[in-house]
Order: C-alpha cells, then sequence, then structure tokens
C-alpha cells in the first residue's frame, strides 16, 4: 500500500487517483488525523457514492478532492487529476492561480448547507456572471448554457435567475447550486451531502435529474452522504467510509446485497426502512471513533461482534471478494452467516400492533384552518395582501396513548397544523378543542370555561427538530429539566427534584445522572441534547406531545434508539405524539409501534389517513404512492424508474390549485379533478382518503377525461 | 396588513414626537430659576440693587411668570401648530428665525463627521477582519478601542488646546471669517472649512473607532459563511469577494445604527459647539439651558426630537429597500 508510483489503478480509466492521502489538523491534545491515508481511484464517468456516519471523514475526503480543506487542516499525499487530454496533475502540488483555474472548470462541487451558499445580497443570475467573468467564458455563451442547465432542472430560467436566493424554496436553491456548478462544464462534480436538508421527496427528484445531467454532460460524479438508501439507487459504485478511511467499496449492488464488512452489514440494519419487519431494525452499539485517538488494528474492532486479537494489533489490508468488491476486513468470508440479514421478501403481511388509545379524543380539530396574511415590503404598500392558506379544513381526532404521524412535503402545512394542534398557533377558522373545551375560548375567557387555559397550556406540549437551539445554552441540564418542576409542583422539595431529574436521566440512558445533569447543552451530543428535551416535556406530564421532525436532525443510526426511547416514555407517562416528519420510514416506524395512524398532508389539507400498515400496503391516494416512492429503499439502481410525479416544485400555498388541490402534480388527474373537490372517502378499517379514485364505478370521474398527456408521464 | 401598518407607523412618529414636546415643557418648568432669575442675577452682579433690577427685567423679559403652567402649555402647543414657536427671552428674537440661522452649520457640521466616521470607520474595520489575528489587527483594535472610550468633548479641547492655542494652526472659534461677507465664493466655503475643521475631527476621531470595530465583528461573521466558501472556490477574485460579498453583508446590520446615529449627534452639539464657540443649534441651545431661555430650549428640543423620530422612522422604512431578505411590516408567521 505504501508503493505509491508502482501502484496501477484499480479501474479502467481514473479520472481521480489518490495515493495515500491524509488531511490533518493540529489540536491542543494531539493531530487529528481526519482522513487516514486514504488510496482510492475514481472511474471518468462513474457515479460514486460515498457513505459514512458524520465525523466519519466523508466531508474532508469531498474537500481534499478540490485540494480545499479549510485551514488549519492540511492535505498530504497525491491526488492525479487526469483532464481529458490525458495530462496528469497533481492537485495537491499546484500554484493558487493552477488551483483557481482548474476548480470550476474541471472539478466542481456542491456543498452541504446550499440553503446557505449564495450571497443574499446578490440575485442568482449575478452568481452566474461573476463565476464566469472569474474564468474569461464569454457571457453570452455562459448565460446561455446558464438557462440550458435550469430547465433540464425543471425550473424556468428567468424567473430563478432575477430571484434573490431568499425567494427561492429549498428545492431550488439547491438546484440553482447544481446548475452554477456545472456552468463552467466540469468534468468530475463533487457532491458533499448536497440535498441533506431536504425533503425526501425532492431529495429524490433531485437525485433523478443529477442521473439524467450525469448522462447529458458525461460528468463523473462524486455523491457523498450519510444515507444508504437515498445513493443506493443513483450509484454506480458504493465506497464506505468508517473513522476516516475506507472500508469496503464495490459496485453498488454488491455493497448492498453481499456487504461483507461488520460495520456496511451494521449500517443496513440501522436505516429504518419501509420494508424489513419493525423489529429487525437495530441501532449500532458504541460511537464512531475519535479522530485524536483512532484504535489500532481495524478501526471497527471495538464495536465489532466479530473482532478477534488479529483485529485488535494488525491493520487489515483490502481483501477482493470479486473482482469489483473489495473490503478491509479480516473475517470477510465470515460476516455473512454471523452477521444474518432478515430478508425483506420473507415476511409480506405486518402483523399491524394493537395500540391502547382511549375512546374520547384529547384534541380534536374540527375543520381547521389557519391562513395568514403575506404583505411584502414598502414598494407594495398599496397592493392588497395576500393570503397564505397553510392549513386549509382539517379534520383530525387525536385519543390518549395514541401516535399520529402526519407526512408530507415542505410547505405543505403540517408544522402549522401541528403548532395549531396544541395551542401554539391560533386557527383562523374551525375549532380546536381539548377535552371538548374549546383552547381558543378557555385562553379568550370565552363563555363558560371547563377547562382552564393554564391546565391545557402544560398538557400540550412540543419538541423541536434542533435539540440545540431548543435549549438555553448558560443552563445546566439540571436546571432546564427543574424549571417545570418549579412551574407545576410548587410544593415538591429542592431534593426530591433533583432525585426525580436523576432518575428521569437515567431512565433515558444518561447514566451517570449526576454527571449528566451538571453538564451545559454545548457538551451533549445531538441524541443526548434531544433526550433532554424529551424529558423536559415529559416533566409537565402532559398528554400530548408534538414532536416536530424531532428524529430528523439525528445521525441514521441513532433515529431509531430515540424513537424507541419516545415509545418507551409514552408508556411510563401515558403521553399522545403528533409526530411530523418528512420521512414515511420514520413515521411508520413510531406509529407503527403504537398502533397509530399515518396522515399525510398536502397543502394544508389531509389526503389520507388511517392506521399505519393499513397505508403503507394498501395506499390509496397518489400522492401517498409519490411518498413511498420518495421513501428510497434498500435496493441498486434497477433501471429507469418512472417518477409517479409530474412537476418538482409544490404549488404555492397562496394560491392554491382548484378542484383537488394534487391535480396539477397528479399522474391520475382527469377533467373532473381540476372543478370539484373530493372529500374524504372511507374505504374500510378506518382508512380515508380525500380522491375519486376510491370512488365507485358510476363516480363521473370515471367519465371524465384525463388531462394528462401520455407522452408527459414519467419525466420528472 | 401593509397599508395600515405603514399608518400606524406614521401616526406613531406623530405621538412620540408629541408625547416628547409635552414631557419637556414640563420638565423645563421645572427646572429651578426661570428667565427672569436669571436676568435679576446678572443686573444684581453688575451692582444694581434687587428692586431695580427686577424692575428692569420685567420690563425687558417678555415673560409671564405669574401664568399657570397648564395655560402656559396651551398656549405654547397651540403656538406650535402655527409654526409659532414663541419669541427667545435673552435674544429677543422669534425662534424659529434662531434655529433656521443655526441649523444649516450644526447639520454641516455633524453630517460631514458622521459621513467620515462611517466611510473610514467600515473601510478600517473590513480591512482588520481581513488580517484577522495580524499584527495590524491587534495595533488597529487596541487604538480603535481607545478612541472610542475618549469622549468626544475631551478630545475637542485638546484639539483645541494643541492647535489651536498651542500651534495656532486653527480659529479658537466662529463658523467663518466674520470679515468676510458670506457667498457662494471659494474663499468662503475655505473659510467655513477652515472654522470646521476642528468640530469635525473631534467628532470623527472619537466615533470611527466604534464603526470600524462594530464593522470588523460583521466582516468576520461573513468570512465564515458558506457563501463565502463557494466563491473562494468557484474562484470568484478577492476584489468581487470584498465589495460584492463581503462588505454588502456586513454594512446591512450597521445601517440601523446609522440611521439613529443621524438623530442622536444632535445631541451631541450642545457640548461641541459651546467648546468651539460655534454658533450652530448646540451653541444656542446651550445658551438657552444657561439663561433659562424657555422657548429657545423648547424649540431646540423640539427640533432634536423630531430628528430622531424621523431618522428611526426612515431607518425602519427603508431598510426592506436595501436588505432584500427584510420585509417591512410585522414579522410574518412561519409555516
Amino acid at each position: 500500500m505504501k508503493i505509491v508510483s508502482e501502484r496501477s489503478a484499480s479501474v479502467e480509466d481514473p479520472v481521480l487517483e489518490l495515493y495515500d492521502t491524509s488531511v490533518t489538523f493540529s489540536m491542543d491534545r494531539g493531530t487529528s488525523r481526519v482522513l487516514n491515508d486514504v488510496t482510492f481511484d475514481i472511474q471518468r464517468e462513474e457515479i460514486l457514492g460515498v457513505v459514512g456516519e458524520s465525523g466519519s471523514g466523508k466531508s474532508m475526503f469531498a474537500s481534499a478532492l478540490l485540494d480545499a480543506v479549510v485551514d488549519p487542516g492540511v492535505a498530504q499525499g497525491r491526488i492525479i487529476y487526469r483532464t481529458d487530454a490525458g495530462e496528469q496533475v497533481d492537485m495537491l502540488d499546484l500554484s493558487r492561480e493552477e488551483l483557481r483555474r482548474l476548480r470550476w472548470e474541471e472539478i466542481s462541487m456542491v456543498f452541504q448547507g446550499a440553503q446557505s451558499s449564495f450571497n443574499p445580497t446578490m440575485k442568482i443570475r449575478e452568481h452566474f456572471e461573476l463565476v464566469l467573468e472569474s474564468h474569461d467564458t464569454p457571457k453570452g455563451q455562459g448565460m446561455e448554457h446558464a438557462h440550458e442547465l435550469i430547465s433540464d432542472l425543471y425550473m424556468d430560467p428567468e424567473r430563478v435567475l432575477d430571484s434573490y436566493p431568499h425567494e427561492l424554496s429549498g428545492g431550488m436553491k439547491q438546484r440553482a447550486l447544481i446548475a452554477l456548478s456545472l456552468v463552467l462544464e466540469p468534468n468530475v462534480l463533487v457532491m458533499d451531502e448536497p440535498t441533506a436538508a431536504l425533503d425526501l421527496l425532492m431529495q429524490r427528484s433531485i437525485l433523478g435529474l443529477l442521473e439524467n445531467l450525469q448522462e447529458k454532460y458525461n460528468l463523473t460524479v462524486i455523491f457523498i452522504t450519510h444515507d444508504l438508501p437515498l445513493v443506493a439507487g443513483l450509484a454506480d459504485r458504493l465506497a464506505v467510509m468508517y473513522a476516516f478511511e475506507f472500508i469496503e467499496i464495490g459496485t453498488a449492488e454488491e455493497v448492498l446485497n453481499q456487504p461483507a464488512h461488520p460495520y456496511t452489514r451494521a449500517l443496513l440494519q440501522a436505516v429504518p426502512n419501509l420494508d424489513a419487519p419493525l423489529s429487525e431494525m437495530s441501532p449500532i452499539e458504541g460511537s464512531a471513533p475519535d479522530p485524536v485517538n483512532i484504535p489500532s488494528g481495524c478501526t471497527y474492532h471495538p464495536r465489532c461482534p466479530l473482532a478477534t486479537e488479529e483485529c485488535r494489533s494488525e491493520e487489515p489490508h483490502f481483501h477482493d471478494t470479486t473482482e469489483s468488491h473489495k473490503t478491509a476486513c479480516f473475517h470477510w468470508e465470515q460476516s455473512a452467516e454471523a452477521l444474518p440479514f432478515a430478508d425483506a421478501n420473507e415476511y409480506s403481511e405486518q402483523t399491524a400492533i394493537q395500540g391502547s388509545q382511549s375512546e374520547d379524543p384529547v384534541v380534536s380539530l374540527e375543520g381547521t384552518e389557519v391562513h395568514f396574511e403575506d404583505g411584502g415590503g414598502i414598494l407594495n404598500i398599496f397592493n392588497e395582501p395576500e393570503t397564505v392558506y397553510a392549513v386549509d379544513g382539517v379534520d383530525l381526532d387525536i385519543y390518549e396513548n395514541d401516535v399520529v404521524a402526519l407526512v408530507g412535503e415542505s410547505g405543505c402545512g403540517k408544522t402549522t397544523l401541528g403548532k395549531t394542534a396544541i395551542g401554539v398557533q391560533r386557527s383562523t377558522g374551525g375549532g380546536v378543542s381539548y377535552r371538548g373545551q374549546d383552547i381558543w375560548d378557555a385562553r379568550d375567557k370565552n363563555g363558560d370555561v371547563d377547562i382552564p387555559f393554564a391546565d391545557i397550556r402544560r398538557a400540550l406540549q412540543i419538541i423541536h427538530q434542533d435539540p440545540g437551539s431548543s435549549l438555553n445554552p448558560n443552563r445546566k441540564v439540571q436546571t432546564i429539566l427543574a424549571s417545570p418542576l418549579k412551574r407545576w409542583h410548587k410544593d415538591m422539595g429542592g431534593d426530591e427534584r433533583l432525585h426525580r431529574i436523576h432518575a428521569l436521566l437515567d431512565l433515558v440512558g444518561m447514566s451517570p445522572p449526576q454527571d449528566y445533569a451538571q453538564r451545559y447543552p454545548h457538551q451533549l451530543s445531538g441524541g443526548e441534547k434531544q433526550r433532554v428535551a424529551l424529558i423536559r416535556a415529559l416533566l409537565m406530564n402532559p398528554d400530548l406531545i408534538l414532536a416536530d421532525e424531532a428524529v430528523s436532525a439525528l445521525d441514521v443510526s441513532l433515529r431509531v434508539e430515540m424513537m424507541d426511547l419516545m415509545l418507551e416514555l409514552q408508556n411510563l407517562f401515558n403521553t399522545s405524539y403528533l409526530f411530523i416528519s418528512h420521512d414515511l420510514a420514520n413515521a411508520r416506524y413510531l406509529a407503527g409501534n403504537a398502533g397509530g395512524r399515518i396522515g399525510v398532508m398536502y397543502l394544508g389539507q389531509i389526503v389520507e389517513i388511517g392506521p399505519v400498515e393499513e397505508i403503507l400496503q394498501n395506499p390509496q391516494h397518489p400522492y401517498t404512492k409519490v411518498l413511498m416512492w420518495a421513501t428510497a429503499d434498500l435496493e441498486a439502481d434497477e433501471g429507469d424508474e418512472e417518477m409517479p410525479i409530474r412537476g418538482i416544485d409544490i404549488p404555492d400555498a397562496k394560491n392554491p390549485p382548484s378542484g383537488c388541490r394534487f391535480h396539477t402534480r397528479c399522474p391520475e388527474a382527469r377533467e373532473i379533478c381540476t372543478e370539484r373537490e373530493p372529500g374524504q372517502f372511507e374505504t374500510e378499517n378506518e382508512h380515508e382518503t380525500a380522491c375519486f379514485l376510491v370512488c365507485d364505478d358510476d363516480h363521473p370521474y370515471w367519465e371524465s377525461d384525463p388531462i394528462v398527456d401520455e407522452t408527459e408521464t414519467g419525466e420528472p | 396588513m401593509s397599508k395600515n401598518y405603514y399608518l400606524k407607523r406614521i401616526g406613531m412618529v406623530f405621538v412620540t414626537i408629541y408625547l416628547v414636546t409635552t414631557f419637556t415643557f414640563v420638565l423645563i418648568r421645572y427646572m429651578p430659576g426661570g428667565p427672569m432669575d436669571y436676568m435679576v442675577a446678572q443686573l444684581i452682579q453688575q451692582g444694581l440693587p434687587e428692586a431695580r433690577a427686577r424692575q428692569i427685567a420685567s420690563t425687558y423679559l417678555k415673560v409671564n411668570p405669574d401664568q399657570p403652567i397648564h395655560v402656559a402649555y396651551v398656549d405654547y402647543m397651540s403656538g406650535i401648530l402655527v409654526g409659532d414657536l414663541g419669541i427667545s427671552t435673552w435674544y429677543d428674537r422669534p425662534v424659529l428665525e434662531i434655529i433656521i440661522s443655526a441649523l444649516p452649520w450644526t447639520v454641516f457640521v455633524m453630517t460631514v463627521s458622521l459621513i467620515l466616521s462611517f466611510a473610514f470607520g467600515i473601510a478600517l474595520g473590513a480591512w482588520m477582519a481581513y488580517r484577522e489575528g495580524s499584527r495590524f489587527d491587534s495595533v488597529a483594535t487596541i487604538v480603535t478601542t481607545f478612541l472610542t472610550s475618549v469622549p468626544y468633548y475631551l478630545a475637542a479641547i485638546a484639539l483645541l488646546a494643541v492647535f489651536s492655542f498651542r500651534l495656532g494652526w486653527f480659529p479658537t472659534g466662529g463658523r467663518y471669517n466674520p470679515d468676510m461677507a458670506a457667498g457662494m465664493t471659494p474663499e468662503f466655503f475655505r473659510s467655513v472649512l477652515y472654522h470646521g475643521i476642528l468640530p469635525i475631527a473631534s467628532f470623527t476621531l472619537t466615533a470611527f473607532g466604534g464603526w470600524a470595530l462594530g464593522m470588523r465583528g460583521n466582516s468576520i461573521q461573513v468570512l465564515g459563511e458558506d457563501y463565502l466558501r463557494v466563491a473562494r472556490l468557484a474562484g470568484i477574485p478577492e476584489r468581487d469577494i470584498v465589495i460584492k460579498y463581503v462588505t454588502p453583508n456586513a454594512i446591512l446590520p450597521l445601517y440601523t445604527n446609522l440611521m439613529i446615529a443621524i438623530g442622536f449627534i444632535f445631541g451631541g452639539s450642545i457640548i461641541l459647539e459651546q467648546i468651539f464657540n460655534y454658533p450652530g443649534l448646540g451653541y444656542y441651545l446651550f445658551k438657552s439651558i444657561e439663561t433659562r431661555d424657555y422657548p429657545l430650549m423648547m424649540g431646540g428640543f423640539i427640533v432634536i426630537t423630531i430628528a430622531v423620530a424621523i431618522s428611526i422612522f426612515i431607518a425602519d422604512m427603508t431598510y426592506s429597500l436595501i436588505d432584500p431578505q427584510a420585509e417591512a411590516g410585522d414579522s410574518r408567521e412561519t409555516y
């Protein structure tokens, strides 16, 4: 492995070759190696998926490819880039100006956090023009190419170019950034978690577009992500990173179907998905190593069930399992047997778990509406304000010990609906009641108030998506947790309070609790912060907790663990969850294990609701089917899958489509859908769907003409 | 929302001005002494017996000391509505006339020093942020911190002592050379500038450090933003990064401060113009406080109030024009 110059490339036509490449940071407590002697080749015009947990060094790998490691990090080794002309360039040995030219013209990059990748004071057009100007590319020709790229990404070029970044939705910004990175026609595109902040449907749509772009412009794409299922269908080859180096490389099919490294197997097992039985998903034990102190031998040995003496002392080299698949593990031959997978095909019928819901609802919404007015700046002073229909006529009952999972795209109004249900957002129409008492009547002291507002407030709690910003950074965990007790149990003594806090911390696995109680939020990991937020909500002894994307910010392998904890605490505290997620797999896991329901939201309305397995095995609404398609399964590319949706972007909630709101994107839409709004039709098992498709044959829908041009379907 | 919001906002400006005016009126009346007492004291000092002094004062001063405060208030307020700010008791001229003649000079000194300190502070702050951690940065931080903590009137006295009295380079007071006829001649402008340099310098020197430090902090924050990393990777030259990326984004948060500073700077002119014997608004205001010249004092305070209220109003209204992300109006609910 150390013989650099004589190594022959492991792929036929490499575009990038890495030789013993390391990235190091000097820190007070020692040198931190965040990329550890990586030797690797990237094939021209392939799509390479690089997968790893956060802190596995995958972002450093991405930065190193462009020699763009941020100070004070240092990249060492050799990274050879082969131009189209066959010239070889060492990326780490270039002058500033050479590097400036090479980046973006030859190798381009799309970052994590595309939401902040544009200068907020400049229009998108200026960004394109500046990049063209900086590389002495003729503007006319360059902008023409920009137009083409933006249309390739299913957006209106003029509209996008004339917008400021904040005027675009997250998905549009992301696509604009991809267009910007391709405007100089590079050969290689490095993408570092490019879709992490987007909802699943948008992620899947962008990936579909990316595949088209790759073919059209002969790109080499390096797609870096923590989300294995996401990239599974896209990548030609997959490379798994653990502890700052690659541990398994192979074609996507081989890595997914015959993973040889124990870590890859554990990773696949830990991902919530729609296929595996609920009982088979399990988190990975232990935590990833510290870059200052990488374990000797195989870096995975402390967490590996197959580890032997050999693993602890000797560093494993790559073993070829097949011609195109290799893994760095001594026990690769035994791993399949020792760590078996649940075969997804083996089970077909998922038995629904019986919940323990009550008869009477805790919270019920009746025809609830939330409309906002959107004003605009001083220039629009004389225009009528526009109305945003965030929630538009929703009926929903939530019972005791219930879990209702709301799923839908960003901007469909699910968070507003959630906030309305717990009485922090005032509804502008319809009613919201808690145990029969209208929440806002109680608040305004209208008429006879049976339950005072203070009690309602206590009974309805929330945990936010980002645990980091929902905990006061200047308060210790103990103080944070003591405040609800002080507020609601005034007679409780200090010792008793402390005892209760410690007991709860211990219960959620934060031990020793005395130690954790003394910490500040920044001294906790993301998962631990979210647990503290959960305990804080539970200390109010609430009847309903709104969990708004509560697990989305956590690493994939931690999500199952967090949801298990939520379920355990539900039994203990008799509480209900209104769980909001854009991810059907998470919704299924949490709601499914409590015998709850899934509600699918689209543009302010619930279009389908019913028991979890009923919805997933028998989805009726075309939109639900779209969401299921977007929830990636762990399978390699099966050729050109058709996108079951027309149009990528959700329509503006200021001006929702007439009739059925989904008709503009629905593959099944007929003329009648543009005029008539479908009501909720109940099929069986409390399964309700707002779509004419579930109606009998004599419904006028079946007589109506389809509005979808046949040639148009399948296109994203 | 929008139309009503602006109407409400304009209404608030008027309410603010009205309330401050009322409050000032009452406070001024409760200051110990009055215009009468001041004049009497002056006359007694000149050797006149008290009874005689009181008699002379009451003939010369157009005040009615026995008028109850609420009547005086109604009189005064109704005067304002028709643009009558009363007659100065000390100068015996209409207050409006004094303010009109004095205000341009104050505006001149204050705007020039504000523009200078802002421009210089922004440039220095951006430069410091660029060289963050360097020797230049540390030295500049120390110097700016020191200058910011020096009160402007102390700087004024020091400048006056050194450059006017010791070195004799600059005049010790006045707005322009009194031998010269005021007019649109280059000589006149040169004289105005010559007389204005020290007051402008004492404000600029003590104010630019604050802008520089603010700009430095903002710039460092912007330099760490994702879009800067993208811009650098995309090979955008450093010049464009400074002009189009860092500066606009770092200045935005300072804009509101700048507008508010315009209002408050009038208050600062009171002492400054006294020190430099510079007959602007502040000079007359100081004099009116000394002589308990109620109408002049009120007039001065009203001008300052209006300036502050309008500056803040403009800052509020125009922020959305310079920052594409901001929308004027009540905060919008997100969903």
